[in-house]
């Protein structure tokens, strides 16, 4: 036996879109891609509504989530963070909570290795950690912290918690290189020859607030070490970014690191890496050699987790008598808090509309407050609310309906990379939703004779990268009873990755649902597959799920061929029945039993990505009362219609157009975190205070997707869902507001003082 | 000190649990009660105590000697479902899951007091529990199934 000279394995390089932002990556070619399910291809598992494969374990209360493992002899751990914005902590007594009854371990300044940027002495936000205790009970670790947190003196320093305050001449400086980014400008035609084609130009100021994501269940981890091999259970979007973060951060080797994520409550963006309470758990449980857990509370949760940070976009609009786009333009400031990826919001400047000149800039602005994280269609949602905000005053100043406005100026193409949409059918998303809207239509603008309540009706529309792409691995295993395994390190946060992932591999593989399992979150059994974020774990892992359930009916029909005889071209799979010339023959099962215990495995994997822009796409329509003595906006209906290729199961899909739009209704009238101008600290940082949309604030929603399938994007036809229906969400409640009142209401969320304060002006 | 939770008599310590989610959770081991907020703001720990809905965050487990406390692990006997959790399966009315026990509880106490309310009394009813996912809708259409049904319309003559 020699090794193979050549792996037969080629590379090419491809470009993924991640929340917005493009990246080159080098990916394995697969073997061999199946052929593309069109739209009329004859799906019988895909395209169908099963309840979710885990929705008895949530119903029954026995999902376990990361708070609820439970380890023997495990121990508790609890952050104590800085009350205040900026300072450096002079003074903090941690031998009192050491002697104090239960506790095990006390981590303060200078004990945590330089990487994991727990427990500094110089503070620059509020909520960053100062140390840690960690304890038998939770109770005793609380008060163990609180007795540290009582003992703390910071020397306060001047800070910055608003892009003003950070953008002045006297500014504290918030970070050493500096508290601004150089302007990101993007630029396509000439917008100054667009102003001198265009017969209305306007301008407006928009703001939108910071939003806290917010998840119920609040991040957090439990550590056990055995030997130098570290297991983590972690409430986490990206299983594989948690052990590379961990094992950089404490030097150990990623094949030393397992982490495990079965169930999570939640994560809209904010979950994707490691965070302060893993690397706190993971050096307190291999200090005391016990399993530690640590999850935040909630002021934990609120402050030191990330959000959507506010943005302060100046617009410049101007177009034709026509209708047709001359000119957009953006000078955008975005106060990005302490630190935090650039996800702007220019992009969809660039995007939504056919536009010969468009320019854009952004500025990057760091203030002292907890740093962003993505959050659900980062970039898009603000930059949504100031063009859509725009088109809308265009389209009245125009006296042009804003839907004629908007198809006037449907992109053909993505504008701005030059490429073709694999498919991009929102012309159609506008002509369903005005039939389902009844739009245009006449509004009482006083219902009911009541004078003081107006009526308004509002559109805007969106765009969403969500082609994912490699790299995304999985394996399908067919077990000795014709059961069936699709193994594949993602990670379903409530989404419903695990069932759809299901439905991609019975179909494939011609199993009846019910015999297949999907095995999901975990990096030590499971193969590669990258964050689920930027709406990308369907359109990544669903094909990498085909190939492999497609290679391992290949295999197992090979094997009946062998044992009925006869040629594998007569045979094929429905039912977990192979099929001679269409007609069951032999069940799955009997097959697997009579190979005994010969495995079955496919492997599959994602390849590269098409040269193609790929997006999702929508219009929502809203009906909004607004009370105009009180200056309550109260939302009466939504109509979404998104065009996102193949939906695998409707019912779950229309779940996440909920979702989104949900949150979308909390940005556009009750979410923004406030912040103590004097401190730096968050004065909302809880669900009281922090208004999350209830039950009794949810109106009549209609949400649905265009029928169909995107066999251009990859061969399961599938794109992204999750974060394209909370970006117009927003912008169609203020159109709807603008309308009712006859005044623009240029800053979210469009609370009452907001609302009557533009009624006054 | 001895409490009945979910039909069986247990005993908990109030000094080490001072709180009946705590007790729950980490002196009985029942999962299903969640820790979000704790400070009784988003339903995740809803329990029912004597019949009578609570927040398990805020409700102390000194005061609960005697009472009779239902979890969502007590909604149905074990390997059963109760309709609740039937109607919240087919109508996916649970993404995460996370606040799922405290929503049942809350259907649940909501259909006993009014067993044919209206969408909109479905709506106050249900407004104490947060789920952050936006699975509202479809959590309004599971409960709608259920109540009706058990008979009779909403609003119609007894």
């Amino acid at each position: 036996m020699s090794a193979p000279k050549d792996s037969g394995k080629r590379f090419v390089q491809t470009t993924v879109e991640v929340e917005g932002r493009t990246e080159t990556r080098v990916v394995e070619l697969p073997a061999f891609e199946p052929a593309p399910w069109g739209a009329d291809a004859p799906l019988a598992i895909v395209g169908t509504s099963p309840p979710r494969v885990d929705a008895r374990e949530k119903v029954t209360g026995r999902a376990r989530y990361t708070a609820d493992v439970v380890r023997p002899g495990m121990l508790y751990a609890v952050i104590v963070r800085s009350p205040i914005a900026k300072g450096t902590v002079t003074s903090l007594d941690l031998e009192i909570a050491r002697g104090m009854p239960g506790v095990r371990g006390v981590m303060g300044p200078g004990d945590a290795p330089a990487a994991t940027r727990l427990f500094r002495r110089d503070i620059s936000y509020a909520g960053q950690s100062i140390a840690a205790v960690c304890a038998e009970r939770l109770l005793d670790a609380e008060r163990a912290a609180r007795s540290i947190a009582e003992s703390l003196i910071i020397a306060p320093a001047p800070h910055a918690v608003t892009a003003e305050e950070a953008l002045a001449n006297d500014a504290p400086r918030v970070r050493d290189t500096g508290n601004a980014t150089e302007p990101d400008v993007v630029t396509r035609g000439d917008v100054a020859h667009g102003l001198t084609m265009a017969d209305v130009t306007l301008t407006r100021e928009y703001r939108t607030p910071v939003a806290l994501h917010s998840a119920l269940e609040p991040h957090g981890a439990v550590c056990e070490w055995n030997g130098d091999q570290l297991t983590v259970w972690e409430s986490t979007q990206g299983i594989f970014r948690v052990r590379s973060d961990v094992a950089k951060a404490l030097g150990v080797a990623q094949s030393q690191v397992r982490v495990i994520k079965d169930y999570m409550g939640g994560g809209f963006g904010a979950k994707n890496s490691a965070g302060a309470h893993t690397y706190t758990a993971a050096l307190f449980a291999r200090a005391l050699g016990a399993p530690v857990r640590c999850i935040n509370d909630r002021r934990g949760e609120q402050t030191d987790t990330g959000n959507r940070p506010a943005t302060i976009q100046k617009v410049t609009i101007a177009a034709t008598r026509d209708g047709r786009l001359t000119a957009l333009a953006l000078d955008a400031i975005i106060p990005l808090g302490i630190a935090g990826w650039e996800g702007g919001p220019a992009q969809i400047f660039h995007e939504l509309y056919s536009c010969p000149n468009v320019r854009t800039s952004e500025t990057m602005v760091y203030i002292n407050a907890g740093g962003m994280q993505a959050f659900r269609g980062p970039g898009y949602v603000e930059g949504a609310f100031a063009l859509e905000g725009a088109m809308n005053a265009m389209a009245r100043a125009l006296q042009m309906d804003p839907v004629i406005f908007r198809q006037k100026n449907l992109a053909t193409l993505d504008e701005r990379t030059g490429r073709a949409f694999s498919g991009n059918r929102l012309g159609e998303c506008y002509t369903e939703g005005m039939k389902r809207f009844g739009w245009p239509s006449t509004v009482h603008r006083s219902p009911s004779g009541v004078a003081r309540v107006k009526r308004g009706l509002g559109v805007a529309a969106q765009t969403w990268p969500t082609g994912g792409g490699p790299p995304s691995y999985a394996n399908v295993r067919i077990n000795s009873d014709g059961s069936v395994d699709v193994l594949a390190g993602t990670q379903d946060l409530g989404t419903g990755s695990r069932t759809i992932l299901a439905q991609i591999a019975a179909e494939a593989l011609g199993a009846r649902l019910d015999s297949v399992r999907t095995v999901i979150g975990d990096t030590e059994r499971l193969p590669y597959t990258g964050n689920s974020w930027g709406s990308m774990t369907t359109p990544s892992v669903g094909p990498a799920v085909r190939m492999a359930a497609e290679e391992a009916k290949s295999h197992l029909l090979d094997a009946a061929a062998q044992m009925l005889d006869v040629p594998v071209e007569r045979l094929g799979a429905r039912d977990s029945q192979v099929l001679l010339d269409g007609v069951p023959a032999r069940s799955f099962s009997d097959l697997c039993r009579a190979l005994g215990s010969v495995q079955i495995v496919g492997h599959g994997s994602r390849g590269p990505n098409p040269e193609l822009a790929v997006v999702t796409v929508g219009a929502q329509f809203a009906e909004v009362e607004v009370d105009v003595e009180t200056g309550v906006v109260k939302v009466r209906r939504i109509v979404a219609v998104h065009d996102a290729g193949r939906i695998i199961n409707p019912a779950l899909a229309e779940s996440q157009l909920h979702g989104g739009i949900i949150q979308g209704i909390g940005y556009a009238l009750f979410e923004e975190r406030h912040i103590d101008p004097a401190t730096g600290m968050t004065l909302n940082a809880n669900l009281h205070d922090y208004k999350v949309p209830t039950m009794a604030d949810i109106p009549a929603i209609d949400a649905s997707f265009l029928p169909g399938a995107d066999p251009a994007a990859n061969h399961v036809g599938a794109r992204g869902i999750a974060e394209p229906p909370i970006i117009p969400t927003a912008p169609a409640i203020a159109a709807a507001v603008a309308d009712a009142l006859g005044v623009e209401v240029c800053a979210l969320p469009l609370t009452p003082w907001r609302v009557l304060g533009a009624l006054a002006e | 000190m001895r409490l009945s939770v979910n039909g069986s008599p247990r005993d908990v310590d109030p000094t080490r649990a001072p709180t009946l989610l705590a007790a729950l959770r980490d002196e009985l081991g029942l999962i299903g009660p969640k820790l979000s907020c704790d400070h009784g703001e988003c339903g995740a720990c809803t329990v029912r105590l004597d019949g009578e809905l609570v927040y398990a965050c805020l409700t102390l487990t000194a005061a609960c000697e005697g009472a009779h406390v239902q979890t969502v692990e007590g909604l149905s006997p074990a390997g059963t479902l109760h309709p609740l959790q039937q109607a919240f399966i087919t109508h996916d009315a649970a993404q995460c899951g996370f606040c799922t026990p405290g929503q049942l509880l809350a259907a649940q106490a909501l259909l006993e007091r009014n067993p044919h309310p209206t969408d909109d009394e479905i709506r106050v009813a249900m407004s104490g529990n947060l789920c952050r996912c936006g699975t509202y809708p479809k959590i309004i259409a599971a409960i709608r199934a259920v109540a009706d049904a058990s008979g009779g319309a909403a609003g119609a003559p007894a």
